[in-house]
């Protein structure tokens, strides 16, 4: 096990890029975990330790947007159901307009996924109040 | 349910351990095939404390540094019991088919 100073101001310079929030959880513990792992005389981290750092913050990142983002769904519910509703059956209604006149084209790639998000969001946050 | 995933949770049905007190746990119930890294353990232990299947057991101080242990809450073991016989069957009847006479 390396006592560099310099090692450890490396890892610490990495875990820099995870949230704030997971750093004050998660810094000392995982700095501790990173020191154990190093050899005599190591002075840089290894490169596979530094993709897997990289990697797993960015996916750390992105989870919390994910949960943020249903956490506001959810919160602002009597806001986004209606409007969700509405924008869906618009949608869908758009497309019915637009194969009606036959001008629709590949617009529907486009316009039914759409209209299908809205109802995913919609059914998820109603699931989301019943429990 | 993720290998990795798997392997942390049987580390911690044996009794709470700490981060690298799983990681070489783990690479020795691998037979050390694998070798978990820092970050991809914490994002796991991160997620599965989400989902209420382990929990902070205690926190140590050793050589100035900190040792949070984890421990298998009840819901953990459960998952693990399920996850391991679905593991079980499968191989059983993988191994049955591969060798008829030798399998029990």
């Amino acid at each position: 096990m390396s006592d560099d100073p310099r090692l450890e101001r490396r890892y610490r310079r990495l875990l820099r890029c995870y949230p704030a929030a997971f750093r004050r959880e998660h810094e000392q513990e995982m700095l501790a975990v990173l020191m154990a792992g190093t050899t005599q005389g190591q002075r840089w981290p290894r490169a596979a330790e530094v993709v897997d750092l990289l990697a797993s913050a960015t996916s750390t990142r992105l989870r919390n947007r994910w949960r943020m983002s249903w956490a506001w769904e959810y919160k602002h519910w009597r806001v986004t159901v209606p409007v969700r509703v509405l924008s869906g059956i618009w949608l869908v209604a758009l497309t019915a307009i637009l194969y009606g006149y036959g001008i629709g084209g590949w617009w529907g790639v486009l316009l039914i996924p759409a209209a299908l998000a809205h109802f995913y969001v919609v059914y998820r946050t109603m699931r989301h109040r019943r429990v | 349910m993720q290998e990795a995933t798997f392997l942390i949770l049987t580390a911690l049905a044996g009794g709470s351990q700490h981060g690298y007190g799983i990681i070489t746990d783990v690479e020795q119930i691998s037979e050390q095939r694998v070798r978990l890294r820092a970050g991809t353990l914490y994002t796991a232990l991160e997620r599965l404390r989400a989902d209420g299947l382990v929990e902070v057991d205690r926190e140590e101080i050793v050589d100035s540094r900190l040792r949070r242990y984890y421990r298998l809450t009840a819901t953990g073991a459960e998952r693990l019991a399920s996850e391991a016989a679905r593991l079980r069957a499968n191989a059983l009847v993988a191994m049955s088919r591969l060798d008829p006479v030798g399998a029990r």
